[in-house]
């Protein structure tokens, strides 16, 4: 069931960067429990759209509303106790251990101490546990630069859950991964689509998993939403010509039926 | 050895010892009775309390400051090369001292010396700088900062030799000197001048450990975790400018303690700042009172100033890192 306000409800948002227009009029609402990816060709406005969400940008019309809130007027403690965000894959440089690092997400659970006491008692046993569901728990104590990108990214998606918030950004989870690991990192995320009821908002290059996982696909050009609907209407020779500018054939998945994208 | 181990076994013994050895070592031997005299008229006591005893303190309060403004910057532009020296935070204050000696111009104002003001001037405004560029370019990542910050301490660098050039010679002296990194003017009076810049820094910094990790993830990464990145990093920024203002007054810039002490402290204990802070501390209040005692007792006719002790011992390991790395 779908509640009738949307978590995030984007209105006629437009950001630019000099004379260039990033995201034009962008409007979009968006659904608890929904599972939703953004295509488009790069430079179409994606990681712009995420970054906004994020209230990591500030645009320079329009607003964000985060659960009936302009996100502009909360505080960031305030947005990542309901939005938690996986990067695309980090830089392995991070000089912490995974059990660590996956604690850290727990900041804004930590009251507004900033002392030296952590005032966050059970962050230690959510991490424990979003490490196991992650199947990661024996990297505990590796160091994130000795993992390979598909476990660092196994362990920024364990932090993510690790803040309990009940939406997910994600920016490209499985790029820069070799095929095996782009697998066990969806399959991973599928498993935590299907038994919680976070809300989805990825950002994807791989069109045939967007087609097969999500609810609903939206197709970004030049700054603007140029398609909004199921994976069924979306993944159509017209449309992603529309999105791309390519001719691609689409076929029904052998087994699942869902299209699959011919290129 | 957990951290917390190493820090109270090894860091926290190696600092007190270093503390109390040090005053005794030195051209000529001290009798052990100079320690029930403080305050005596004798040629011991006043070597003992009088110059060596604030010495030993100063080096060790300078040496805390300077690791710990270099574990600081180098968590918030995460690159292991940030300190406030490449970062122009040091040679603003450099500059400021510089222009206040070679006007010659000496005052003070609610307890504070003009130099210490003008330190403080010099270092606020390369920050501004280092922002102001960073906030125009519209780029304010790490990477586009410390290119400005490599600039500004160049461009610094140069009014600096050009007051020298400029200034009579009694005054370019005491600037160059000066600008050599030296502990030999420490007495009571710039131990607690000293004092509370280096300690509000501390404390300010201590305090931040969480945000420091935080810091030294992702920018995007550590927002999405709730962390207000921008102000951070500007009230971080603020506590290392205090504790390199009080540095910059009383010793001038000693270089390579920033790069230094925090490294090793990583290879030993780890980056999570709760247990680096501690360590740095310790590690570099020890390192810079060793070299300046080595400074002092090297040369018999003369003393060789400490920042070259510890330039010639940060060159090699500036290079070992490069070359491990």
């Amino acid at each position: 069931m779908k509640s009738a306000e949307p978590c995030l409800e984007v209105t006629q948002l437009s950001i630019s960067m000099g004379s260039e227009l990033l995201l034009d009029t962008v409007n979009l609402k968006i659904h608890e429990g929904e599972r939703l990816a953004i295509i488009g060709a790069n430079g179409a406005g994606k990681t712009t759209l995420l970054r906004c969400l994020l209230g990591l940008l500030q645009p320079d019309t329009g607003q964000i509303n985060l659960y009936g809130k302009n996100i502009s007027t909360l505080t960031r403690g305030n947005i990542a106790r309901n939005i938690a965000y996986v990067p695309q894959v980090l830089n392995p440089e991070i000089p912490f251990s995974v059990h660590d690092f996956i604690a850290m997400s727990r900041y804004s659970h930590s009251g507004n101490h900033h002392g030296l006491i952590a005032t966050d008692n059970n962050g230690k046993e959510i991490a424990d546990t979003m490490m196991q569901r992650t199947g990661i728990q024996h990297l505990a104590h590796r160091s994130m630069s000795t993992l390979s990108g598909g476990e660092r990214q196994k362990a920024s998606i364990a932090a993510a859950l690790t803040q309990q918030s009940p939406i997910l950004i994600l920016d490209e989870p499985a790029a820069h991964l070799d095929p095996k690991q782009q697998d066990s990192v969806q399959t991973l995320l599928e498993e935590i689509s299907q038994s919680n009821n976070h809300t989805i908002i990825t950002v994807t290059h791989d069109l045939n998993w967007a087609a097969s996982c999500f609810d609903r696909l939206i197709g970004l050009k030049n700054g603007r939403v140029i398609s909004d609907s199921t994976p069924q209407e979306s993944i159509t020779t017209e449309n992603l010509a529309g999105i791309f500018e390519a001719q691609w054939e689409i076929l029904p998945h052998p087994r699942t039926g869902s299209p699959m994208v011919i290129r | 050895m957990s951290p917390a181990r190493s820090i109270l076994i090894v860091f926290l013994p190696m600092a007190v010892l270093t503390l109390l050895l040090a005053p005794w070592i030195g051209n000529g031997l001290l009798d052990l009775s100079v320690l029930t005299r403080p305050g005596a008229e004798d040629l011991d006591a006043i070597i003992f309390w009088e110059i060596r005893v604030p010495r030993v303190l100063l080096a060790m309060l300078a040496g805390m400051g300077l690791s710990l403004g270099g574990v600081v910057f180098q968590a918030i532009f995460r690159n292991p090369l940030a300190t406030p020296f490449t970062l122009g935070v040091a040679g603003g204050a450099s500059l400021g001292v510089t222009l206040s000696l070679f006007l010659g111009i000496s005052f003070t104002v609610l307890g504070i010396s003009g130099l210490s003001l003008a330190a403080m001037i010099g270092a606020i405004t390369s920050i501004t700088l280092v922002y102001g560029i960073s906030r125009t370019t519209g780029n304010s990542s790490p990477h586009s900062m410390l290119l400005g910050g490599v600039a500004i301490s160049f461009f610094f660098s140069s009014l600096i030799l050009l007051f020298q050039y400029l200034g009579d010679i009694s005054n370019t002296f005491r600037i160059i000197h000066w600008l050599m990194g030296d502990l030999s003017r420490a007495s009571y009076d710039t131990v607690f001048q000293a004092l509370p810049f280096i300690l509000s820094g501390i404390i300010i910094t201590a305090s931040l450990h969480r945000e420091l990790n935080l810091l030294t993830l992702n920018d995007d990464l550590a927002a999405s975790y709730g962390l207000r990145v921008e102000p951070m990093r500007r009230v971080l920024f603020f506590a290392v400018s205090l504790m390199i203002t009080g540095i910059i007054t009383v010793c001038g810039p000693i270089g390579f303690v920033g790069i230094m002490a925090p490294h090793i402290c990583r290879l030993i204990i780890g980056t999570n700042h709760r247990h680096l802070i501690p360590a740095s501390i310790l590690f570099g209040g020890t390192f810079l009172v060793i070299c300046d005692t080595i400074a002092r007792t090297l040369a018999t006719t003369a003393e060789v100033p400490v920042g070259i002790i510890t330039a010639l011992l940060g060159g090699p390991f500036f290079l070992w890192l490069l070359v491990k790395k």
